[in-house]
């Protein structure tokens, strides 16, 4: 700018306050001076070193601390330090000459207290006749510059705040020393120039002021810098066509191409930023706040990152788009741990049904049992009861008015403490109940198992009772039907028996009478005699086999076994020794079995005879008898081994050798001896078994059934 | 042979089988009393000395062969004796076999029946011999 231009506009503006009294030059060098003023601080000494130049001998500057109310010089010029000490005052000071006339924001000559001459004083304040661009952009009218200049008013000291701009405004006073004939000179030439510097001041100021918010926004920017790298997920800005603006290290992970990076990084980078671009847009579309899931590579890792992003658009104060922020939360892990929760609901579900299942098909179970059935706990308390057994313990836990469910109850309780605190896996156990129902007394049969915990700790007992009275009458029936079948066997022996017996006698005579006439018939008779002879002794043979048979009152009822054992060796004790066979017994301990003695004696009878003959040379005869328990602990067999160290039997004999009449003895033999055998063991409801080897021996096995009483 | 002939008492309530002994124990040589009831063996015993007391089990009226043994050792006490019969308990054959009395069973084989009676004699009346010195 030509220094021509600048002195003019300076002349003009100097026309605020009276024109034309000033010599030109001295106000030309002062507008020049003031307004190549580049900061605020120098316009007062710059105002003051005019001031005194142009005669005045002292001069000096207050300004007014707006948050205290001081009132202190700020710069001055021929003031001696005392001086300026004893000029502080306060905006309180209300009697101050000096703050009256401030308050009254016009200049005028005024006394002072702190000296004896007359002082000009010129109060300034931030003013302007314009408003500010940012007022003007905003459209605002409350822009504290023009609201201090638009008129002539008193100092609102809490109105010092633009409301445009959040600016501060200053306020001053310019002291001036007006000695005696001085006061026109003053009036012409200093209310001019002192509005012209705070002309300048007020612009400096202006200035100032977007310089420190410059500094400030930049501060924050650098704070927000600071919070958006110190953060560990990305964040991303965006403009209005999805172009990065900012964004932090944990973004430019997966969307700046790093140095040096492989074709296929390049690449992952590329479509990073492609998905991240489409993912923004279709964001974009709502306008306020929305998420979404995107699955990023991370370049250095190579690994495949799960994002939630996060996206806020931003706008500017006047309703503006100008782009997006986006956060994006890592959830990989998140998600990670949401499908194990997910798969691991779905098995819990399933197994629940699985044991739902279970369940039910046990309750179903349970249901068709039919019988009572009591669940306890560790404690040996009852925890549940089915329908059955609430019939005849009455109600879990309730009352019990009926004395005999108190009894059937103590009964139980009894029962299952003994059976909990046992070592025993399972028990079983008579119980005699009342019948509520029947209105008498059932025994029933417990059997009781344990379940344990995973640490083998018993959790519950189960027991089963069973109505061992209907039970019982069934083996009782059973039984009655097996007696019958032995009795039907011993009558029909006893008849074959008493048949044989009455035969007896006249084969004796007869016998006799054909050994009297041995050597008595003619020669051509011989032929005749021996078949009569031969003949009549197979007769004897097979009635002696018969008379076996022959009990006169033997009845059926139970037997020891082991004493039929003894009784029967016994009985044999002399042949046998004669035979040269020794005999060993192991005889276990035993049940009492049903059946009869005399039949037994019979078999193991037969079946001595048999080991002896087959031991012509003697030999070895070993018994032994023992109680085969079954699984359900009520039944049982009680089973008798017979093994002879003799010739055995041969094969083509074995599958019919307990048919009558079939006979290994030949000449001595009758061929009913097994048969009978059979015949007794079978009435009985028993079971005979064989096996055999030739030259080695043979073993006998027979079993009859016992049932636990 | 025997010089002296063996006077046996034989009792069967069967006298068809009564007769057959008798005949079977005379061809033998021995001296046969042959008697169908306990009544008539124990008059028989009262009346005569016997070396020998043969005896079916089971007699007449329920009276058994245990009671003419029973007897026969009353007066004579050791007279060797044999049971005979078609079947026999338990106890009977214990019983048998504590007052020594072999038992044969019906129908008897003639010869183990004839050897039975000459082991018991000879045994019986060979000790007695030497031990009398005649």
């Amino acid at each position: 700018m030509a220094s021509a231009e600048v002195r003019q506009i300076a002349a003009q503006e100097l026309g605020v306050g009276g024109t034309g009294f000033a010599p030109r030059m001295l106000r030309g060098r002062a507008a020049m001076r003031l307004l190549s003023a580049e900061r605020s601080e120098e316009i007062f000494p710059v105002l003051l070193e005019e001031i005194v130049s142009l005669g005045f001998p002292r001069a000096f500057a207050y300004e007014v601390d707006l948050e205290s109310g001081e009132i202190a010089p700020t710069a001055a010029l021929n003031c001696s330090k005392n001086f300026l000490k004893g000029c502080a005052t306060s905006l309180w000071a209300g009697d101050d000459p000096v703050v009256k006339t401030l308050e009254r924001m016009q200049p005028e000559i005024t006394k002072v207290s702190w000296d004896k001459n007359s002082w000009y004083v010129h109060p300034l304040i931030f003013r302007n006749q314009h408003l500010c661009w940012e007022a003007e952009r905003d459209r605002r009218r409350d822009c504290l510059a023009v609201l201090n200049s638009q008129h002539a008013r008193k100092l609102q000291l809490q109105e010092q705040v633009c409301g445009t701009c959040d600016m501060r405004a200053y306020v001053a006073a310019v002291m001036v020393e007006v000695p005696a004939g001085m006061q026109d000179r003053l009036a012409r030439e200093i209310p001019g120039i002192v509005e012209l510097a705070n002309r300048y001041l007020s612009r400096l100021f202006k200035v100032e002021h977007y310089y420190n918010r410059m500094r400030d926004m930049e501060t924050t920017i650098g704070q927000m810098e600071t919070v958006m790298e110190s953060m560990a997920d990305p964040v991303i800005l965006t403009d209005t066509h999805y172009r990065v603006i900012m964004q932090n290290r944990a973004a430019e992970k997966f969307f700046k191409m790093p140095e040096g990076v492989s074709e296929g990084g390049a690449r992952a980078v590329e479509f990073n930023n492609l998905l991240f671009s489409a993912a923004l847009s279709s964001m974009a579309i709502s306008g306020t706040e929305a998420s979404r899931d995107l699955t990023l590579v991370d370049v250095q890792e190579g690994e495949e990152v799960l994002f939630e992003a996060v996206c806020a658009p931003t706008y500017t104060r006047e309703g503006i788009r100008t782009g997006m922020v986006t956060v994006m939360r890592d959830v990989t892990d998140l998600r990670r741990a949401d499908q194990e929760l997910r798969d691991n609901l779905i098995k819990l579900q399933q197994a629940e049904e699985v044991v739902r299942q279970d369940r039910d098909r046990l309750n179903v179970v349970i249901e068709n049992v039919g019988d009572p059935i009591v669940v306890a706990d560790k404690g040996a308390k009852v925890v549940l009861l089915d329908p059955l057994a609430k019939d005849v313990f009455g109600v879990d836990g309730a009352q019990q008015s009926d004395p005999e469910l108190v009894k059937n109850q103590a009964k139980l309780d009894a029962y299952l403490t003994s059976f909990t605190f046992s070592f025993a896996d399972r028990d079983s156990g008579p119980l005699r109940l009342y019948q509520p129902s029947s209105g008498g007394e059932v025994e029933y049969e417990a059997r009781s198992g344990k379940v344990y915990d995973a640490r083998g700790q018993v959790a519950f007992t189960v027991t089963v009772l069973r109505d061992f009275s209907a039970w019982k009458k069934l083996e009782q029936l059973k039984l009655e039907r097996r007696m019958l079948e032995m009795e039907k066997f011993a009558a029909t022996g006893r008849m074959a028996g008493t048949i044989a017996h009455e035969i007896n006698n006249p084969m004796e005579a007869i016998k006799n009478a054909i050994e009297l006439l041995n050597g008595q018939v003619k020669p051509k008779a011989e032929p005749v005699y021996s078949i009569l002879k031969g003949e009549t002794e197979r007769v004897a043979r097979i009635v002696r086999q018969m008379l076996g048979l022959y009990r006169s009152s033997e009845r059926v009822g139970t037997m020891d076994v082991n004493s039929v054992v003894d009784d029967t060796l016994t009985l044999f004790a002399r042949q046998l020794e004669r035979a040269g066979i020794t005999v060993t017994t192991d005889l276990g301990q035993l049940p009492p079995v049903t059946g009869s003695a005399d039949q037994l004696r019979q078999v193991l009878s037969n079946l001595v005879v048999n080991a002896r003959d087959s031991m012509a040379e003697g030999g070895r005869l070993r018994l032994r008898t023992r109680h085969l328990r079954s699984s359900d602990g009520v039944h049982g067999w009680v089973r008798i081994t017979l093994v002879d160290s003799g010739s055995g039997i041969p094969a083509n004999v074995l599958p019919t050798m307990f048919e009558p009449f079939v006979s290994t003895k030949g000449e001595k033999g009758t061929g009913l001896g097994l048969w009978i055998v059979k015949g007794i063991v079978e009435s009985h409801g028993g079971k005979i078994r064989v096996r055999s080897i030739m030259g080695q021996g043979t073993l006998f096995q027979i079993e009859f059934p016992v049932v636990r009483a | 042979m025997n010089k002296r002939k063996y006077k046996l008492l034989v009792v069967d309530d069967e006298p068809s089988v009564l007769f057959t002994y008798r005949l079977l124990l005379e061809r033998e040589g021995y001296v046969v009393a042959a008697v169908v009831s306990w009544r008539e063996a124990v008059r028989e015993l009262a009346e005569s000395r016997f070396d020998m007391v043969l005896c079916d089990l089971s007699l007449e009226e329920q009276h058994s062969g245990f009671e003419v043994i029973e007897e026969a050792r009353r007066r004579q006490p050791g007279a060797p004796c044999v049971l005979l019969t078609g079947y026999a308990n338990v106890e009977a054959a214990q019983h048998a076999e504590k007052i020594n009395v072999p038992v044969l069973y019906k129908p008897i084989d003639v010869k183990e029946f004839l050897t039975t009676i000459a082991t018991v004699l000879r045994d019986t009346y060979a000790e007695a011999k030497t031990g009398s010195g005649r």
